[in-house]
Order: C-alpha cells, then sequence, then structure tokens
C-alpha cells in the first residue's frame, strides 16, 4: 500500500461564498466524510493546512491583484471582481492556506515521506488568471505548485492533467508558452460550457506549442468519450513529454447527477480515469501524483467519488 | 452596430502605375487579400485582390525551368508580366460601402456581391477604410459574447409574445449579466429557441428556476445527434 497524503482542515470551511452559492463548505464535509465512513483515515497521512509564504503566490499572480484580493475581503465586500466569485472576510487567508497546505504536501512528498496525496482544498484554482479571479476561483493552486515544483525541487517537467468539468483556463494561459509544463484538460465543450476555452486548436504558443492539450466533450456524452478521449489524446502526449511529476485537478462535476454541467461520467469512469492517472504516474514521474480539488457540486455523490478517488492513490 | 466602427482605418492601398510584384509583396508583407487603388488624393478607382494576381502571374512561373530553353521562355514571360501594372488586373469601379452602412446591410451585401470585402468610402469618393470578411466575423464574434467567459443556455419556448421577457426577467433575478441572447425562429412547430449565452459559470440554480417557470432546457445532444452522422472515432 502507498502513503497517501490526505491534505484536510476544518479551517477550509471558512471561505464563505454567500447564499445558494455551489462553492459551499459542505462540499469539504462531504468529501471528508466519504473518506472517514470508508475506514481510510487511520492508513492516511493527514496533513494540516499552513499559510503560504506570499513569495510563492507571486510566482503566478500579480503584486497588484493580491493586494485586491486582500482588500476586498478585509472591507467586508462579498463578491470579488464578478457575481461568480462570493467571498467573505476569510477567503483571502483561506486561499492562502489552501495554497500552503499544498506546498507543505510537496515538500512531504519530495522528502519521501508520502508516495502521492490529495489536497481537498477550498476555494479551488484553475480558473484563476495572473491577474483575474474568475469561476470562484482566486489563487491558481495548481499553477504555483507547478513553480513551485520547478522552482524549489529542481523538477523540470510538470504534467498537469485536469478533468474538472471546465476548461481550466487560468492554468492554460499561464503555461501556454512554457514547453516545462504540460497541460492536459478534458472537459464539456467550451460553446456549451464555462469558461468558453478550451478548444481543440488550443495548443499553446511560441515556445510552448504542443505543450498544450485540450479535449473537448459534447454535452450529454459520458464514459465511452471520455475513455476513448483520455486514450487517444493524453496518453500519447505524456508518453512524449515524460512529466517527472503528475499534478491533477481534480474535479468532480463531470459526474452525471451533477447539475452544474452536461456532462454524464459515472463514478465508476471517476475509478478509471483516476486509475488510469496513477498508471500514467508510475511510468514517468516514479508515482509521484498530486491531486488538488476543483469542482465538483453534487454534495450526495461526493463522500463515494472521495472515497474512490483516495482508495486508488492508496493502492496505486 | 455601423460599418465605422468595425472596419480597418488605417487601409493599405497602391497606386494604379505600381507593378503587380509590387502588389503581390505588400499582399504577402501584410497577409492581406484586398488592396484598393487610390488617386494622389486618395480617392477610390479600384480595387485589386490576390486572385487578380494570381491569375495574371501564374505560379509555374516563380519556380526555375526544366532546362535552358525553358528558363528563357519563363524569363521572357517574367519580363512581359513584370511590365503589367495594377490598372492591367484591376477591377475598375469595385463596389462599396459607407462607413455609415450597418453591420447587417454589410453581412447581406458579402452574400450577394459573393465578394471578400468592401471598401469603405465617404460621400465625395475618398477611401475611408476597408471591411473584409474578417472584420465582420470578429464583429459577429463579439455580438456573441464569446470572447468572455460563459455558459450557453438554450430554451424551447412557445411562440407567443411576452415569453423573452419572462426569461430576462428569470435570469436578472439571479444577477447573471448576458453575453448575447439568440432567437432562432421555427425550432419545432409553433415553438421557438432562445439561446442565452450568459456570464456566469453559476449556472445550476437559474437552470432549476427556468424549468420551474415550466420551461424545457435544450438539450444540445438532441440536435446534434440529428444533425451529425454516427461516428465512434475521432
Amino acid at each position: 500500500m502507498k502513503k497517501t497524503g490526505y491534505l484536510h482542515d476544518m479551517r477550509y470551511l471558512l471561505h464563505d461564498t454567500g447564499p445558494y452559492h455551489p462553492e459551499m463548505p459542505e462540499r469539504l464535509i462531504a468529501i471528508h466524510n466519504g473518506i472517514k465512513d470508508g475506514g481510510l483515515l487511520e492508513h492516511l497521512t493527514i496533513i494540516p493546512a499552513a499559510r503560504a509564504e506570499l513569495k510563492w503566490i507571486e510566482t503566478i499572480h500579480d503584486k497588484g491583484y493580491i493586494r485586491r484580493f486582500e482588500e476586498i475581503c478585509l472591507s467586508g465586500h462579498s463578491i470579488f471582481e464578478d457575481q461568480d466569485n462570493g467571498i467573505c472576510m476569510e477567503s483571502y487567508e483561506t486561499a492562502f492556506l489552501a495554497v500552503g497546505g499544498i506546498l507543505d504536501t510537496i515538500d512531504m512528498m519530495m522528502e519521501g515521506k508520502i508516495d502521492n496525496a490529495f489536497c481537498a482544498v477550498r476555494p479551488p484554482g484553475h480558473h484563476a488568471e495572473v491577474n483575474k479571479a474568475m469561476g470562484f476561483c482566486y489563487f491558481n493552486n495548481v499553477a504555483i505548485a507547478a513553480r513551485y515544483l520547478q522552482m524549489k525541487w529542481g523538477i523540470k517537467r510538470v504534467g498537469i492533467i485536469d478533468f474538472d468539468v471546465h476548461h481550466g483556463n487560468g492554468t492554460q494561459h499561464i503555461f501556454e508558452g512554457d514547453p516545462t509544463v504540460f497541460y492536459y484538460s478534458i472537459h464539456e465543450h467550451p460553446s456549451f460550457a464555462y469558461p468558453g476555452t478550451g478548444r481543440e486548436f488550443e495548443t499553446g504558443a511560441m515556445e510552448g506549442k504542443g505543450f498544450t492539450k485540450n479535449s473537448p466533450v459534447l454535452p450529454g456524452q459520458g464514459d465511452d468519450i471520455y475513455k476513448m478521449l483520455i486514450t487517444n489524446d493524453l496518453l500519447p502526449s505524456f508518453e512524449q513529454f515524460e512529466p517527472e511529476i503528475v499534478i491533477v485537478s481534480s474535479g468532480f462535476d463531470a459526474h452525471e447527477d451533477d447539475e452544474m454541467a452536461d456532462i454524464n461520467v459515472t463514478t465508476e469512469c471517476f475509478s478509471w480515469i483516476m486509475e488510469t492517472i496513477m498508471q500514467l504516474g508510475e511510468k514517468y514521474a516514479k508515482g509521484r501524483v498530486i491531486s488538488v480539488l476543483e469542482g465538483g457540486y453534487c454534495i450526495p455523490r461526493l463522500p463515494e467519488l472521495a472515497k474512490n478517488h483516495v482508495s486508488i492513490l492508496m493502492s496505486a | 452596430m455601423f460599418v465605422s466602427n468595425s472596419m480597418v482605418r488605417k487601409v493599405i492601398t497602391i497606386n494604379k502605375d505600381s507593378s503587380i510584384f509590387e502588389a503581390h509583396e505588400k499582399m504577402t508583407a501584410n497577409k492581406i487579400r484586398h488592396l484598393p487603388v487610390v488617386d494622389a488624393k486618395n480617392k477610390l478607382i479600384g480595387i485589386v485582390t490576390d486572385r487578380d494576381i494570381r491569375s495574371a502571374m501564374p505560379f509555374s512561373l516563380l519556380r526555375g525551368g526544366a532546362n535552358d530553353e525553358e528558363n528563357a521562355k519563363k524569363a521572357e514571360e517574367k519580363v512581359k508580366i513584370a511590365g503589367l501594372t495594377v490598372k492591367d488586373i484591376m477591377t475598375p469601379d469595385p463596389i462599396t460601402i459607407s462607413p455609415m452602412y450597418t453591420i447587417q446591410d454589410a453581412l447581406l451585401m458579402i452574400q450577394r456581391e459573393k465578394v471578400g470585402a468592401f471598401p469603405v468610402v465617404d460621400s465625395d469618393g475618398t477611401l475611408t477604410g476597408i471591411l473584409s470578411v474578417r472584420d465582420l466575423l470578429r464583429a459577429f464574434v463579439n455580438v456573441l459574447g464569446i470572447n468572455e467567459p460563459g455558459t450557453l443556455v438554450g430554451i424551447l419556448v412557445e411562440e407567443k409574445i411576452g415569453q423573452l421577457k419572462k426569461i430576462v426577467d428569470a435570469i436578472t433575478e439571479e444577477h447573471i449579466s448576458f453575453g448575447s441572447v439568440l432567437v432562432a425562429r421555427h425550432w419545432e412547430p409553433n415553438k421557438r429557441a432562445v439561446f442565452t449565452y450568459l456570464l456566469t459559470n453559476n449556472v445550476m440554480r437559474v437552470k432549476k428556476k427556468l424549468k420551474a417557470l415550466g420551461y424545457t432546457l435544450l438539450d444540445p445532444m438532441d440536435w446534434y445527434l440529428d444533425q451529425l452522422p454516427k461516428s465512434d472515432s475521432k
């Protein structure tokens, strides 16, 4: 059995997005209950949140943007930049805790204390751009993690796999000119779903051309298309790129019961996706896979999805 | 929306006495296909397109010949072509539009005239801009709002007055901004399809609300499957 880290902290519940917002604290409670009731907790290395150093967030985000975010939270506003981005006084600190927890988790993995990890953080990150909050995201957790791995741990090639039902525009834009980070995303087709990017012809820019790969999926599709696209698009890309570390933007909103989008992936297929990712991790990255929570809004389905996800990390 | 909002104002033009090689170079260097031809006072007298040039300058000439005899022939022909000027190949008095035309006018005219671009001239014939298919596409992308992040929600509605208002009200109550609203008529007998492009990631509640109001949300797959041949491979 693998030593799997589990970034878990009640302080991640403090980020309050306001009434009727789907990105709610209950998501993390459901995820934790699934892991606990599945009897997995005792086998996991629980990692508490920690506050990130500002300098790591500044590797990705503009200083002015970070300050704007801080000021608007402290001033008691309930929205940052767009109606989608509900905030409270604690949102800024919670976002720092999300990044810091992930960076600590990376350290533990690189020091050999754990083999892989699941980071159950809020707020999510993959829509966050260098200087813009978008789609419930403020700091791009995964992008900061990739840079941290490169700058602190000397990792040369980072592979990011994003299976959230929405395209990770932030992550793609941050790395689209960078051949050292490969971004792969499978998501609902951008003509129908937020944020309207992630089309097949978006494949990177300049030196990064060929280091971004998108698999848009039409509404109503499910397991078959997901399995086909992951097999045909992701596997060959990673075979060529040979990532030394795999970071996963794990969103569970492509689930058939999740009403945020129109994709019908089953619980079983989510397991297949994660098992496939773990095989890639074993093959190229010495099993070093770090999964970071993005979306997933169907509270009744999250416990089982999280339990399966973590079980697969543990048994990889 | 007027042509003056979408046209290119810094027009690259050419003189009627320029050689066609010069015209060719100008197009290649600027990645354009249409060169308005103007006189010294910037009055439009014609237009030359990449197609005019291609017809006048056979591609085979640009390649080397198989033998000396062929090369000599080609050289001779090149000299002849080098003598050609823009006025020899241009379309004189091309179809123009005024800056006060609407984008809709331009769309319909491009469809009717089957040209790739219109020179834009003011009332005394002075060239003030050019509007190409590319510019129209940009304007159309803008109208659709798809440069901004959002979600498409399709709604089936009865063909009667007041439906759109209810939909817009329901969405506005959720504090959601619109990227665009498109109405497709005759979607089904007596039904229209309303496509709202909503500038938000958060459509869960508004979808529920629309359903509660009695609307059918369009499943894009219904028409996707009707229109595309079935295929299992990518």
